[in-house]
């Protein structure tokens, strides 16, 4: 329910009154005995009016495009811990020889 | 000399062996083409619906079909930030797909539409 939705809904709304005084405009036609030619101008311009609105929620509504390349930003699937700036080496455990030391000597 | 060329060649092989297998994710595509399906369905109902109340007959309506489907489609274009390849294999997908589908529903409310406001 977003604010594409909103302006979707609205867009209809538009069309449907845009329809709705076509049909008027046609049964003042009919009075005056004259024949359909177009439809009046601000018909037309609410018409134009509501497409635009209708496009625009065509387009936000459905959601977001996703990347389909495996080396982008968002398919990333190696990732490293956000706690790397906390990690220390630099500690005592560094007077220690190493294992691999250890097993290359013996 | 010979087998330095052989591996040469070889190496070209692999790498454009590497270029021609399609490397994609296929889930992120199938999400952008259900988008794609949803966006024209809704369009090709609303074109409907505008080629009912202006009360267009016969060809007029059909033009208004492609003329808001070539809308339609330029919309998805920049949906996609005018970079199509990162988010579709091919340019068929934005342009093409959906395109019958959405014409047997811009038929039906076209009609609706006519109907309702032009004939009863």
């Amino acid at each position: 329910m977003g604010l594409g939705f909103i302006i979707g809904v609205f867009g209809v709304l538009i069309l449907s009154h845009a329809a709705y005084s076509t049909i008027q405009y046609r049964g003042l036609l009919k009075i005056m005995e004259e024949e359909f030619s177009g439809p009046p101008m601000n018909v037309v311009l609410e018409l134009l009016l509501g497409f635009v609105f209708c496009i625009w929620a065509a387009l936000t509504v459905p959601g977001k495009f996703l990347s389909i390349h495996p080396d982008s930003e968002e398919n990333r699937i190696v990732s490293l811990s956000a706690n790397l700036d906390f990690m220390i080496f630099n500690h005592r455990a560094k007077a220690f020889p190493l294992e691999i030391d250890m097993k290359l000597k013996h | 000399m010979a087998g330095h060329s052989d591996s040469n060649s070889s190496e070209k092989k692999s790498s454009e062996a590497m270029n021609d297998v399609p490397t994609f994710s296929a889930e992120n595509l199938q999400n952008n083409m259900k988008v794609i399906y949803y966006s024209r369905t809704f369009m090709s109902i609303i074109g409907g619906v505008l080629a009912g109340i202006l009360g267009f007959t016969g060809f007029m309506g059909f033009v208004l079909y492609f003329l808001v489907m070539a809308i339609t489609s330029i919309g998805l274009i920049a949906k996609a930030k005018f970079s199509v390849h990162a988010y579709f294999d091919s340019w068929n997908r934005i342009i093409l797909d959906g395109f019958m589908g959405g014409l047997m529903s811009f038929v039906l409310f076209w009609t609706f539409a006519y109907d309702i406001v032009h004939i009863f």
